[in-house]
Formats: C-alpha cells, structure tokens, sequence
C-alpha cells in the first residue's frame, strides 16, 4: 500500500523526475552552505570550552599566533569591543503575573566564563582550515572551575549553582495557560484522576548538512555577505542584525541556494556567524567555517529536553472534565532565540489536544543548565504536548479498563463542534476527528488486533498497539505578511521569488505546481528563486518552519498567479487595442473577445514588463490533525521491538503534491521513531561532558527501522485561505511519539508495565521486563 | 607535502597535498568537486562516498595520497553522456530524496551495492545501506529506490 498516491513526473531535460529540484541534487550540482568559496577566502576555527562551567582566568594565545599562517586570534575582549553581546530573542508575550524574560547576554565569544562544553572561548583565522586547527590546540586557557548543574529540576532548586549571576533560580520565565483554580476544583470533585510523568527527551535534530557559513565585508557599502544553511533569509538576516549590535538589516546581505535540512535547528543564528563578522571586517578577507559533527552535537541547539506531568480528571463516564500539564522545559545556558517561544506557546495553543475538556491549565517554567541550547526542533513544543496528552489518555484507559480507542471516541471534540475554542483561548479552525479516527481505526483493523496477538505470542513476541490523535496549529508567523513576487519572460516562463527557503520540502515544485494551474502553463516553465539578495529584501514573508509555507508562502504563489493574469490582460488590453474586459486568459495566452487578435504571455512580456506582487496575511491559526496506529512486537528475550505495521490518517487540508506530502510524513515519522527507540543527548550529570557527540553514540534512525507505512488522507479545507490548506511537515512527528510509545508499553501491559520514558532501547525494555518479573 | 596523481570522473589530476589530506578534501576543495559532502567526521554518515577503482568507499577514510593512481568516479561522473545513471533516475522517480545532502553519497553507495549484488533481498538492502545516513525521508522510499535501481540496471543490461 506504500505510495499509491504518487503525482506525475515532470520531463526536465529529458530526465523524469519527482521534483523540478531534484536534478541538480541527484547530479551534484546542488549548492549548499560549504560550497561556496572564494578564492582569497581566510578560515576560521573555534576554540570551544572542554568544561561544563568554569571562570576564564586568562587567555594566552602567544604560540598560536606564531604559528606558521595564523592570521588572527579574536577573544571575548573583541565580542566586547564590537558589541556583539546578545542575540535575538522572539519572545514577546508575558509570563506568569505579568513577568518579563530575563534573557541573558551571550556574547558571540565567551567573557569571562563558560557555561556549557562546546561554548566558543576564542577564533583563529588562518590561511587554511588545518592551520586554524593546529593553532587553537596552541591557545593556552587557565579555567577557575566552577560546579556544574546539568539536570533541569536540580538547577531549579534553592541553593543551586548560579549559571548567570543576574537570573536567580536559573529560571529566566515562568508562564501560565488557563485558570489554575477550575482545574483544582474539577479535579477535586473527579470521578477518576490519572496522573502522569513523562520525559520527552533532549535529542538533536541532526540535519545531514554540518552548519557552515562564508562570510564577506565590503568596504565601500559596508554590507557584509553571508552564505549559511537558513530556514528564511529575513528571519537570518534580522537575527544577524540583532546580534551585531542591532545594526541596520540593510548591511547583511543573506545569500543562500540548497539547505541541507533545517528542522527548526537552522533557524538561529548563532555565535560563530558574528565572531566571523568581526574577523571579515578586521582583516578585509572573506572568513569560512565549516562545523565538524561533533561540533553540531555540542553547539547546534538541540530539541525537546521537557519533563511534563499531565493530571486528567474525568466524571464518571470517563468524560476529561479537567487537564493540568506541569512543565519544566530546560533551555540549556542560554536562552536560543526559538526556543522559550516553541516550548510555552505551541504547547499553550494545544494544552487539551483532540479533547473537550473544559478546564485547563498549563503552567511552564523555564530552567537553565549547563547545557547547549535548546530551540525549535520539527514540531517545537507540538509533539511534546502531544506526547504527554496522547499517554496520558492511554494510561486512563488502562486504569479504567477500557478500550483506549472507546475512551478518545467519547472524548474528541464534535465535528460540529468547529470552530472550537479552548479553555486557553486558542481558536481550532475546522477538523473532523470523530471521521478520521474511524477511518483510521477501520483500515487498521483495530477490532481485529486480539488475533494478531496471539499469532505473535505463539512465536514468542509480545505484540503491542498504539495510537495518537493529534492536533496542531500552524500557519502564523513573525511577520504580518507573506508576499511573492512573479514575472514572465519573453519565453513565457514565469519566475517566483519567495523567502521561505526550502530546506528540502521541496517548495521548486510544489509552489511551481501551484502557478501552473492556476495559470495553466506546464511546471518545467516555472522557476521559484529563494535566497536571492538582490529581491530578499523587498518581500516581506516568513521563513519555513512551524509547517506554515504551503499555508502561507503558497497560498500566495497561487494568489500572485492570479494576480498576474489581471494585470497582463490590461497590458495585452493595450496591446490589442480593446478594453481590459474583452480580453480572456487561457494557457498563456492573451485574446480579443469576438475577434482573432491574440498575444502570449512571451510576447507581451519581451514588449512590456509583466510583473506583480501578491501579499497574503495569515495571522490566524489552521489546525492540521491526524491519527497514527501502529503495531510493535516486543522480544522479551533481548527488550527488542520491532515495528510491524505503522498507518497514518492525516487532514492537512487541500494536498498540492501527494509525494510531497507522503515524503514529509515519511521523514517526521521516523524522526519520531528515532526518539522513541534510541535518539537521546545524555550529558554526564556531575561533569557536563556529553557521552553523545557522535553518530557512533547518538543512535541516528537507519533503513529498515521502519519497513513500510501507509500514508492516508482525510481532509477538512482549511478556510484560512483560498486553497484550503492546512500544512503537514511537522505533523508525522508530533502523532509518532505517542502512537509508538503506547503501542510499547501497551505490549508490556502484561507484566503490568504502565509507563516507560524515552528512548526504549532495547537494554531498557529487557531491564524494566526483568524488573516487572522479579516484583511479581 | 605529498604530490597525488589520480583520474576524476576520467580527467587527469596531479595535486600538491598536506600529507594528511583525506581524498574528500582532495575532490572538494583541490579538484573543486563539491557534489561530494561532508556530513561527519567518524566515517558513519556516507554522505562522501565515491568510487574508488570500481569500488564505492567512504573517502573521507582514505588519504589522498592512497589514492594515488586511482581511477576515481564523483556524482558528477555518474551519469554517461546527458543521460542520468539509472539509481539516479530510481531516486527521483521514487522521491528517495529531499534536502538532497545525503543524496550524493546515498546514490554512489547503492551504485556499488547492486554493482556487487544485482538482485537483493530486503534484508540485504538494509544491510548495504547502513553507512549512509538519511534524515529527510525515513528511508522508506531509499529502499524503493533501490529496488527500482535493481530493475532499470537489469532492464539496461538485457537491451545491450
């Protein structure tokens, strides 16, 4: 059943092919971040901290600018110099009682004192990349250590080691969702209570590409140029003006073709980049660095790393009457600049998930450790709610006996329900949760998962089923707008530019497929140009991630196609010598009412230029949802789990490209699969050391982890737009976490195993069976 | 310094090299090859593997001056004539591709695999694409495209 639902191929060069991107990419002629050079380039390389927390008492770097091709060495003492000593910050709304973050200074090399191994203490430049390298083995650093916290609720306790002396408690923010006091009614007057933990684990999102950036000054305009993996060239480019020391936009020019994956993880900007903005403008050479792999596990920011407890009332026909979720969500040694917003807000706007539950109350506090930072990472606080409701649900089952699939029927809000406003104030705009998850229930054959137990247990396996119903919203972004720009050439082919960069969503052909039929014109003649700093800075538009360019950024193709159109027929009007009301459109081509007169879209545009802006506000929320069932087998010889049937229900509203879209749900699944069985950063809790910094320690997801997976669709049209859409890149990620854990821990029900946190690897599970085994 | 001698996609090279130059950096940065990537530095993610005499290996494990004298094939040597290898046309006709990074390697490692084992089971897939780390697509479609690969190169050796 894998992929029946495959778009045609389009015909580029004679090659047939999934996507119009895909042929630069299968040939090498893809242009990522590390493929840009020039020639008179200089190259950078960080000394980064080997402790967890410690006091910098002094600095020599003597050996290492002799070095032979050392051209420089940049300390803290320079971040100071040029101001470079806070990153953005998109925090914007109030916490608890009003209370403001306080976000603390990081300077873009340390001052004073390291908080996390891997924080950058000095940067040498040198004329190769090996001799950068050698000479920072040179720099001799005398450290005052300092004892580290690692763990979140240890750095919240009284008496804890201060991380920054001007942030007590280690808690820079602390907010609030909902109304605390008709939770603790409702709870109080319960029928059943069922209370949870989990910990939805610190993982990194890993995206193949190692962060990189070449970054170049110009004297005569004092704009700088930078080429580096981003998710938005706007969002890059503020965030780099903000950063040196909120200098005008207009001087950073973000140059950026392929990214090679993002993730949320791509959406920062982060300390190296400014260092090098120092050394360029200081020594007048463009400046190249290129992450190593251990470097992107110790400073590239990491995701999740949330420990929630999640308490369900219930009356006595097991209807939620009242959710708390307590939430502790640890930001490492500083705050990133998508992270506090990921954690408190996404999670804020989904407190009940699928529910109706009339009293919530959601209550976050932010801790800081001597950990790196943690930001935005594919689904940014969604999957983690979800995860805790989606378990949470699964465990009252469990406590009352019932079919867990009958206790989420009786509880998903209405169809009719729509649009449904929660106890948090958030606005779910259309879904159909009672119709998916039937569906979703029938081609799984739920009713029939007795039998295919007891097949498995004849061989020895404990077989296991779980699902998820999940929903999120999308859509909204840091900016009011999002705009493209499109023209045509005198060879009728039209040209799109968008500044939400694909980081390989696949926007080349899914925005292209959007122009094409609404101007009814082959893809292959279409081009949508991203990162360009020649037109970047005069669209105004978001940058992908939080699954809202089809949303948004497509939306808007599809708008500026029509746009085009009018505003060619009244240039073809002229040309034809008619009102702009005789003329009709149709394939590219422009004609006359009641008469032969026509021109193309081509010869209109060599004799005038055919050019439109369209703009799209998508300040409100769409909510794509689905439904995720799968079936494990645990071997509880070995604490082994294999997946044996993985299906997934989603309404991401209109679907523009089925293999898109399929391809999005693949990834984000087993993305989630990676967390649930073996992705985990552990730093050792009394040095700070992290004993995961390689993809020999880090268990990435490999081929064959998850065999086959049937993708379906079942979509309400999301009325946010003309289209309909809804968005879908995070939403495989947000429904796996929950549906495979349950499917898990549903397997071990017969030792009486009720809740195992992440990762289940297969140490844990035979460990926590043994266990189970010997207190029976 | 070390001088390496070597054919790049059929194109006579002769670099000067630090001794300790892995044949990646050679391809990337003195042949200016950059389709070939770099995405670890353990020699777990694949994303450089190359043909080195027929044979696909990680370069990043190989010291330019092993090479010396090596025929070596890049992704940019892949395809024969304006026409598309077939596992380059199988990744994109299957969608095993997305941000593309992982693709360069992804594609020269299965080229060897099937090269070696014209007809693999699953479990052999699996196996021969453990060294090559994939995080867009879930692999799901990679073992398609693989499969696909299988097909077209059989297809292509009975019409010759």
């Amino acid at each position: 059943m894998d992929q029946h639902h495959h778009s045609p191929l389009f015909t580029v060069d004679g090659a047939k092919l999934s996507r119009l991107e895909d042929l630069r990419l299968i040939t090498g002629k893809g242009r990522y971040a590390s493929d840009w050079n020039d020639p008179q380039q200089l190259h950078a390389c960080f000394l980064r901290a080997d402790r967890a927390h410690a006091n910098i008492v002094s600095i020599n770097t003597d050996k290492a600018l002799q070095h032979p091709g050392v051209k420089a060495i940049y300390t803290g003492a320079d971040a100071l110099a040029a101001g470079y000593l806070r990153s953005a910050n998109f925090l914007t709304f109030a916490g608890k009682d009003g209370m403001k973050a306080l976000v603390p200074d990081r300077p873009c090399l340390a001052i004073g004192k390291v908080r996390f191994v891997g924080d950058q203490v000095a940067m040498v430049v040198a004329q190769s990349h090996l001799a950068a390298q050698d000479a920072c083995d040179l720099i001799e650093v005398v450290y005052e250590d300092l004892p580290a916290v690692i763990d979140p609720v240890a750095a919240l306790q009284p008496g804890s080691v201060l991380i920054h002396d001007d942030i007590p408690g280690n808690s820079p923010f602390e907010a609030e969702a909902g109304n605390e006091a008709e939770v603790t009614q409702a709870i109080a007057k319960a029928a059943h209570v069922t209370k949870l933990s989990v910990d939805c684990t610190r993982v990194t999102a890993s995206p193949m590409e190692p962060r990189a950036a070449l970054i170049a000054y110009d004297k005569t305009t004092e704009q700088y140029t930078v080429h580096t993996p981003s998710q938005g060239v706007n969002m890059t480019r503020r965030q780099f003006a903000a950063y040196a020391n909120n200098m005008s936009e207009d001087k950073i020019r973000v140059e950026v073709e392929d990214v090679g994956g993002g993730f949320g993880q791509r959406s920062s900007v982060y300390p190296e980049y400014v260092a090098m903005m120092i050394a360029a403008k200081a020594l007048g050479h463009s400046i190249k660095w290129v992450s190593t792999r251990t470097e992107s596990f110790l400073t590239d920011t990491h995701g999740r790393g949330n420990l929630i407890t999640a308490t369900l009332a219930m009356d006595e026909n097991a209807q939620f009457t009242a959710l708390r979720i307590d939430w502790i969500t640890d930001m490492g040694a500083f705050l990133s600049p998508t992270g506090p917003v990921s954690h408190i807000r996404n999670p804020s706007t989904c407190l009940n998930g699928v529910y109706k539950i009339p009293a919530l109350y959601g209550h976050f506090k932010v801790a800081l450790t001597n950990t790196a930072l943690v930001a935005a990472y594919r689904g940014a606080g969604r999957p983690d709610i979800a995860y805790a409701i989606e378990r949470v649900v699964d465990t009252a089952a469990l406590e009352l006996n019932m079919n867990p699939a009958d206790l989420r029927r009786r509880n998903y809000i209405p169809a009719n329900e729509f649009p449904y406003k929660t106890a948090t104030g958030s606005v779910y705009e259309c879904a159909d949760l009672p119709t998916l998850s039937a569906k979703a229930l029938q081609l799984s054959d739920w009713s029939g998962f007795e039998a295919r137990r007891l097949s498995s247990l004849a061989k020895g396996k404990l077989r296991g089923i779980g699902m998820s119903t999940v929903i999120e919203g999308t859509g909204a972004g840091m900016y009011p707008k999002d705009e493209i720009e499109l023209s045509a050439n005198a060879a009728g082919e039209l040209t799109a530019h968008t500044v939400a960069h694909s980081q390989g969503q696949g926007h080349q052909t899914s925005f292209a497929m959007l122009i094409s039929d609404a101007m009814q014109i082959p893809v292959e003649k279409i081009k949508i140009k991203q990162g360009d700093p020649a037109r970047s800075p005069h669209i105004v538009g978001n940058h992908s991630g939080g699954s809202r360019s089809m949303v948004g950024a497509g939306t808007v193709c599809h708008l500026a196609a029509l746009k085009l159109i009018e505003a060619a027929k009244s240039l073809a009007a002229e040309d034809l010598g008619v009102e702009p009301s005789q003329v009709s459109y149709s394939k590219g081509v422009f004609q006359a009412a009641g008469s032969r007169k026509k021109i193309t879209l081509g010869e209109l545009a060599s004799k005038k230029t055919v050019s439109v802006k369209a703009e799209g506000a998508f300040s409100k929320q769409t909510f794509p949802n689905g439904s995720h069932i799968t079936e494990v087998e645990v071997d509880p010889e070995t604490g082994v789990s294999e997946i044996v049937s993985y299906l997934t229900v989603d309404d991401c509203g209109h679907v523009v490209s089925h293999t898109i879209v399929e391809g999005q749900v693949h990834g984000a699944v087993v993305q989630g699969l990676g967390q649930v069985f073996g992705e985990h950063i552990v730093y050792d809790k009394q040095t700070g050391q992290m004993i995961t910094a390689s993809f020999s320690d880090y268990v990435m997801p490999k081929a064959g982890d998850l065999k086959s997976i049937q993708v379906e669709e079942c979509p309400t049209m999301s009325k946010l737009g003309p289209l309909g859409i809804k968005g879908v890149g995070e939403a495989g990620c947000t429904a796996s976490l929950g549906a495979l854990v349950n499917a898990v821990v549903n397997a071990l029900h017969p030792y009486g195993i009720k809740h195992i946190d992440m990762p289940l690897t297969p140490a844990k599970v035979w460990a926590t069976i043994e266990q189970a085994k010997s207190q029976r | 310094m070390a001088k390496v001698e070597l054919t790049i996609n059929g194109k006579n090279h002769c670099f000067e090299v630090e001794d300790r130059t892995l044949l990646v950096n050679l391809i990337r940065d003195h042949a200016q090859l950059t389709g070939t990537h770099v995405g670890c530095d353990t020699s777990q993610c694949g994303a450089c593997t190359v043909h080195m005499n027929g044979e696909a290996i990680k370069s990043c494990t190989v010291f330019a001056l092993q090479a010396n004298g090596a025929q070596i094939t890049t992704i940019e040597g892949l395809a024969k004539n304006g026409k598309l290898h077939p596992v380059q046309q199988a990744f994109t006709q299957c969608h095993a591709l997305q941000c593309g990074f992982c693709t360069p390697g992804m594609i020269m490692s299965v080229a060897g695999l099937l090269k070696n084992n014209p007809k693999p089971t699953d479990e052999q897939i699996y196996h021969g694409l453990e060294g090559n780390l994939c995080r867009c697509t879930g692999y799901v479609n990679i073992v398609k495209a693989v499969k696909k690969s299988a097909e077209l190169l059989a297809t292509q050796k009975q019409s010759r």
